[in-house]
C-alpha cells in the first residue's frame, strides 16, 4: 500500500482524506495486511468458500406489484428535488 | 491491406414482469417520475432483497431458448460504482454463477448460416434514468427503472459484420418474444445492445484494440454505428489518424459519430462479491422441467409444421411466425374451425387491417382465437355475410368472446327465407323503375345500385350470390 | 408455560440507533444520518409492540456499530468518569431489555463489562428487516437484559420467520430451537484466556465454578484455530461495510455538503464531511479487499476461512455441548486509552469474531461468552441461569 494506491482508493470510494488521515490509514493497512498474511497458516486450497453461514436456500416471491410509499413521502428527507426528481449537479454528457 | 472485423455483443433485455426484481414496485414502462419507487429501490437502508420468481423463470427460459446450459444453482453478486442513477451505488447482478452459460444461436445472412456462441446470460437490475435539464442546469434523477429486471446476453466475439449483428439481434428478438421473455422494443429501451468491436488484418490471429459502443436505439442505428466504427479503426490502422485505445464510446446517431465516454461508470474497479442477502437459488428438477415443458416451439419448427401438416403456403406461414401472438391466435382458431387456410386469410388480411387501423404491432394482437374460429364457422356455414363478419371481428377486437350470440343480438344472422328476400327485392325494384330501365338499356352499373339498395334493406343478411340471382330474376320480370 | 415464571412485569425496551423506527430519527451514530427518519419500522419493533412492549427510547451507537463501545459516535462517546462505558449501561436500569444490532460484538462487550445478560441469537432466527445494513452475512439483532429471563422474554417476542428477510429461517427450521440439546458439558477455549488479563481470567474462573456447582461438566480445550477468526472477520466485515455504506452519497437523503459544484464534489465532500475517521479507514480497507488484484487472495480466502471456522466449531461440538471464552481482554476501557488506540475494536474483536463469522448463538453472562451450535438459543439461556 502506498500513496498512489491510496489516492486511487479514495477516488473509488468517493472519500478525501487529510494528510494526517492518510498516515493513519497507511498504519491501519499495515496492521490489516499482517492479519491477512497470518491467514496463510490455514490451508484453504480444498475448502469451499462460505458466503452464507446457514443452509437457507432459494427464497423467492411471486411476481406481484405492491405500492408502498408515495413519491412525496420518499422525498421528504431529500437534500434537493425538482418537480418530483432528485436533483444533482449537471453531468457532462 | 484487407481487414476483418471481430464483434461481440452484450444485449440487455427487460424481462416481462409486473414487479421489479428485488422489491414489489411496478416494473411497467412509463409512469410519472419516481412513481414506481419504494425505500428499497431508492437506496434507503433497511429493506432486504427478495427475488421475484418470475425473473428466474424468464432467465431460465431465455437460457433454454438460446440453447444454453442452465446453472442449477445460481447466485447474485454486487457490483460497485458511483453514479447518480444507481441509488445504492451497487448493482445486484450475477458474476460468479449466472443462470445460463454456453449457448448457441443460429443466424442466416446473405453469406449463409452461421452459429453464434453465447458466453452467458445473467439476471440483474436496471439503473434509473437521468434527465439533463437546461432550465435548472442540473441533472434530474428518476428511479422508476431502477431494479426493473434485465437479462444480459453476452455473446462470444463470433460476429464479423453489421449484417450479421442485425441478423443475430433479430433472431434473439424473435426467440425471446416467442417465449414471452421480453417485448424487446429497442425504441423503448427494453432491448439494448453494446457492441464490442475490433479490427485486424485479415488472417491475423491477434485481436486488435477493442472499443465498446453504447446508445444505439434501433437496428439501423447499430448498422450505422458499426460501419462508422469499423471505418474509424481501419483509418487509424492505415493512416495513423489517431491512436486506438480500449474505451467505451457513445454513439450519436444524429451526428453519425461515436464519442469517447468519460464517466464514472467506465472507470475503476467494480469489486464484485457475492450478495450475502440473497441466498443461492437452487433450481430443482420440478422447477426446471416446468420451465422446459412450457417452452414454445421455435419459430422455424412452427413454420414447417404449418406448411407440412396444415397446408399453408410458405409465405403465409412466414407471416404468422413473425409473432407469437399471431401463432397463438391462429392455432386456437384452427382448433375451433378446423380450417387453417381460412384462419390464416382472416388473420393476414382482416386482422392485420384492424391492427394497422389501430396503429398496433403484430405482437399486440390480443383477441380470442376461439372467437375468431367461431366467427369463421359462422361465415363458412353461410350464417353471417362477410360484410357483417367484419363488424363482428371489430367486436371481437373490443373483447367480444361469443360471435354467435353477438350476431344474433345485432341481427346479423343471414335469412334463409327466400320469400321474405323476394318481397324486399320487389319493393326495391318497384320503387326505382329508372334503374331497372337503365339496366335493361345496357347499363350494368344500374344493377349494382339496386343490389346495394337490397343489401342495405336486408342489413347484409343475405348470401350475395343468392341475392344477385333473385334480383336478376325480379328485374327480368319487371 | 415457561413464560409465566419470568419476573419482568411492565415491559419496555430501548433500541440502539441501528434499528429503524418511524417518527424519530435513526442515525446509526453518524452525521450522515443525523436527521434521517425512516418511513417504516423494523420488524423487531413491530413484534415487540405486538408482544406488549413499549419503546422507551433510542440509544447511541458507535458509527454503524463497528467500534468498541460507541466511542466513534458522531454524538459523542458515553463515558463514566475516565471509563468508556457505552450507552447500554446507562439505560439498563430503566428498561427490561436493550435491543440492538450486533455488528462487531459491541453488545457482548457491554454485557461482559457490566454483568448483563446478552443473547446474540442464531443468525436468521430474528428478522433483520428494518435494521441498518452493515455486515449482512453475520449481523443479528441482539438482546441485552439484566437477567436471562428478561432476555428470553424479549427473544420470544421477536424470534420467527419473516418473508421480508431472505435470510430468515423457514418455520420448519425454527422448530429446531425447541429441539436443541441441553448444554451439560462446556469446553473452555484456553487459547483465548491467554489473551486476556487477570481480571478477566478471574471472571472466567468464577463462571466455571458456578457452572460446576450447578452440575455442568467443564473441560479445557486447547486449540489455536479460532484465534484466526478475527483475521478473516475483519476482512469480511470491512468489505461488506464498504459496500453497504456506498448508498450514503448525499443525493437521496441524509447529509449533503454545501461545498460542491460537480457531482464528484457532491459525492466526495458529502461523504468525507459526514463519515468519521474510523469508518473511513474501514471503508478503504474493505474496498481494497475486493479489488480485482486482492479478491482471491484476501476476500475469497476469508470466505474459505469462514468455512474452516464453522467446521472447527462443529468438530468441537462433537466433544462438548458449548464452548466458553471471554468477551473482552480486560474489565474496563479507559477513554484515553481508546482515543490513543483508535482501532482497538479491530483487536478486541478477537473474542467476538468466532461467533460473528459463524453466525452461532452466543450468550454473554457474568463476563463470559458461551457459544453453542445453531438453534441452541434457549439452551444457552438455560445455561445462563445456572451461572447466576
Amino acid at each position: 500500500m502506498d500513496k498512489t494506491i491510496l489516492s486511487r482508493l479514495q477516488k473509488l470510494n468517493q472519500l478525501s482524506l487529510s494528510d494526517k488521515e492518510e498516515e493513519s490509514v497507511l498504519a491501519f493497512f499495515a496492521d490489516r495486511e499482517a492479519e491477512c498474511e497470518a491467514l496463510s497458516a490455514i490451508d484453504t486450497e480444498k475448502v469451499e468458500r462460505m458466503v452464507h453461514v446457514l443452509p437457507i436456500l432459494t427464497v423467492v416471491r411471486e411476481d406481484k406489484e405492491i405500492k408502498t410509499f408515495t413519491r412525496d413521502e420518499l422525498q421528504k428527507g431529500a437534500p434537493e428535488t425538482e418537480d418530483g426528481y432528485w436533483q444533482v449537479p449537471r453531468l457532462v454528457e | 491491406m484487407k481487414y476483418e472485423t471481430v464483434i461481440g455483443l452484450e444485449v440487455h433485455v427487460e424481462l416481462a414482469t409486473d414487479s421489479k426484481i428485488f422489491c414489489s414496485c411496478s416494473a411497467k414502462f412509463g409512469g410519472e417520475q419516481n412513481d414506481h419507487v419504494c425505500p428499497a429501490c431508492c437506496g434507503m437502508p433497511g429493506m432486504l432483497p427478495i427475488v421475484n420468481k418470475k425473473v428466474v423463470d424468464l432467465g431460465m427460459t431465455a437460457g433454454l431458448m438460446l440453447n444454453c446450459d442452465i446453472n442449477r444453482t445460481t447466485t447474485f453478486d454486487k457490483k460497485s460504482y458511483y453514479y447518480p442513477d444507481l441509488p445504492c451505488s451497487y448493482q445486484t447482478t450475477q458474476w460468479f454463477a449466472p443462470v445460463a452459460v454456453n449457448g448457441l444461436v443460429e443466424i442466416e445472412t446473405s453469406k449463409g448460416k452461421k452459429g453464434v456462441r453465447i458466453k452467458q446470460i445473467h439476471m440483474e437490475e436496471d439503473a434509473g434514468k437521468l434527465v439533463h435539464d437546461d432550465w435548472t442546469d442540473s441533472t434530474l434523477v428518476d428511479f422508476n427503472r431502477t431494479s426493473v429486471p434485465l437479462c444480459e446476453i453476452v455473446s462470444q466475439p463470433d460476429l464479423s459484420s453489421a449484417e450479421e449483428v442485425v441478423a443475430y439481434l433479430e433472431r434473439l428478438r424473435s426467440l425471446l418474444r416467442f417465449a414471452h421473455v421480453s417485448d424487446c422494443r429497442m425504441e423503448q429501451g427494453s432491448m439494448r445492445c453494446d457492441v464490442n468491436l475490433s479490427v485486424r488484418p485479415e488472417g491475423s490471429n491477434k485481436l486488435g484494440v477493442r472499443t465498446e459502443m453504447k446508445n444505439m436505439n434501433s437496428l439501423s442505428a447499430i448498422t450505422r454505428a458499426i460501419e462508422y466504427e469499423v471505418a474509424r479503426h481501419i483509418d487509424a490502422l492505415e493512416n495513423g489518424t489517431e491512436e486506438l485505445v480500449q474505451e467505451t464510446r457513445r454513439w450519436d446517431d444524429i451526428k453519425g459519430k461515436s464519442f469517447a465516454m468519460r464517466n464514472k461508470e467506465t472507470a475503476g474497479d467494480y469489486r464484485y462479491f457475492p450478495d450475502p442477502n440473497v441466498m443461492p437459488i437452487v433450481i430443482d428438477d420440478e422447477w426446471f422441467d416446468k420451465i422446459k415443458s412450457s417452452l414454445p416451439e421455435f419459430p422455424e419448427v412452427k413454420k414447417s409444421r404449418y406448411v407440412e401438416k396444415l397446408g399453408l403456403s410458405e409465405y403465409d406461414a412466414e407471416q404468422l411466425v413473425q409473432s407469437r401472438a399471431l401463432c397463438d391466435c391462429f392455432e386456437e382458431a384452427c382448433e375451433v374451425c378446423g380450417s387453417p387456410k381460412d384462419v390464416v386469410n382472416w388473420i393476414i388480411s382482416d386482422c392485420m387491417k384492424v391492427l394497422n387501423r389501430k396503429q398496433m404491432t403484430l405482437d399486440m394482437l390480443d383477441i380470442s382465437g376461439k372467437a375468431l374460429g367461431e366467427l369463421i364457422v359462422l361465415v363458412n356455414d353461410g350464417k353471417v355475410s362477410r360484410m357483417n363478419a367484419k363488424k363482428i371481428l371489430d367486436a371481437i377486437f373490443e373483447g367480444e368472446e361469443n360471435p354467435a350470440t353477438y350476431a344474433e343480438k345485432q341481427g346479423f344472422i343471414v335469412s334463409n327465407d327466400t320469400g321474405a328476400i323476394e318481397a324486399i327485392i320487389k319493393s326495391v325494384v318497384d320503387s326505382d323503375p329508372k334503374s331497372v330501365q337503365d339496366y335493361k338499356s345496357g347499363k350494368e352499373k344500374a344493377l349494382m345500385a339496386l343490389f346495394g339498395k337490397c343489401m342495405r334493406e336486408l342489413k347484409g343478411n343475405c348470401d350475395p350470390q343468392i341475392l344477385k340471382k333473385l334480383l336478376l330474376e325480379c328485374v327480368e320480370k319487371a | 408455560m415457561y413464560l409465566k415464571e419470568l419476573e419482568c412485569s411492565s415491559p419496555c425496551v430501548a433500541l440502539d440507533d441501528l434499528i429503524l423506527t418511524t417518527n424519530t430519527p435513526t442515525t446509526a451514530g453518524s452525521k450522515m444520518l443525523e436527521n434521517y427518519e425512516s418511513l417504516f419500522e423494523a420488524e423487531v419493533v413491530t413484534r415487540l409492540k405486538q408482544a406488549g412492549y413499549s419503546v422507551k427510547g433510542k440509544i447511541n451507537v458507535g458509527e454503524f456499530g463497528v467500534d468498541l463501545l460507541g466511542e466513534t459516535s458522531y454524538f459523542g462517546a458515553v463515558v463514566d468518569g475516565d471509563n468508556l462505558v457505552g450507552a447500554t449501561s446507562k439505560v439498563m436500569s430503566d428498561v427490561d431489555a436493550v435491543i440492538g444490532l450486533d455488528v462487531n460484538g459491541e453488545q457482548r462487550r457491554s454485557a461482559s463489562l457490566f454483568s448483563f445478560c446478552n443473547l446474540k441469537p442464531t443468525y436468521g432466527t430474528v428478522s433483520r428487516y428494518g435494521t441498518i445494513p452493515v455486515v449482512c452475512s453475520a449481523e443479528t439483532v441482539s438482546i441485552t437484559g439484566k437477567c436471562p429471563n428478561c432476555v428470553e422474554k424479549a427473544y420470544r417476542a421477536v424470534v420467527g420467520h419473516d418473508d421480508k428477510d431472505g435470510t430468515s429461517h423457514r418455520v420448519e427450521s425454527l422448530d429446531k430451537l425447541d429441539q436443541a440439546k441441553e448444554i451439560k458439558k462446556v469446553g473452555v477455549l484456553t487459547a483465548f484466556l491467554d489473551k486476556a488479563d487477570e481480571s478477566v481470567k478471574d471472571k472466567v474462573q468464577k463462571a466455571i465454578d458456578m457452572l460446576k456447582n450447578n452440575g455442568v461438566e467443564v473441560v479445557e480445550i486447547e486449540d489455536e484455530t479460532l484465534l484466526l477468526a478475527k483475521n478473516a472477520w475483519n476482512i469480511l466485515m470491512s468489505a461488506e461495510l464498504c459496500n453497504n455504506l456506498s448508498r450514503y452519497d448525499g443525493i437521496k437523503y441524509g447529509y449533503r455538503t454545501p461545498n460542491y459544484k460537480t457531482i464528484d464534489e457532491l459525492y466526495t465532500n458529502s461523504r468525507s464531511e459526514s463519515f468519521g475517521e474510523f469508518i473511513k479507514h474501514v471503508i478503504l480497507f474493505g474496498s481494497e479487499t475486493l479489488s480485482t488484484e486482492n479478491y482471491m487472495k484476501v476476500y475469497d480466502k476469508a470466505l474459505r476461512v469462514r468455512r474452516v471456522m464453522v467446521e472447527k466449531f462443529a468438530e468441537l461440538f462433537q466433544s462438548v455441548d458449548a464452548v466458553l471464552l471471554p468477551a473482552t481482554s480486560k474489565s474496563e476501557y479507559k477513554i484515553d486509552e481508546v482515543k490513543a488506540n483508535k482501532f482497538i475494536a479491530f483487536e478486541e474483536n478477537l473474542f467476538t469474531a468466532p461467533a460473528s463469522i459463524t453466525g452461532l448463538p452466543t450468550v454473554t453472562v457474568k463476563g463470559v461468552q458461551v457459544v453453542a451450535p445453531a438453534f441452541s438459543d434457549y439452551k444457552l439461556l438455560d445455561l445462563a441461569r445456572k451461572v447466576r
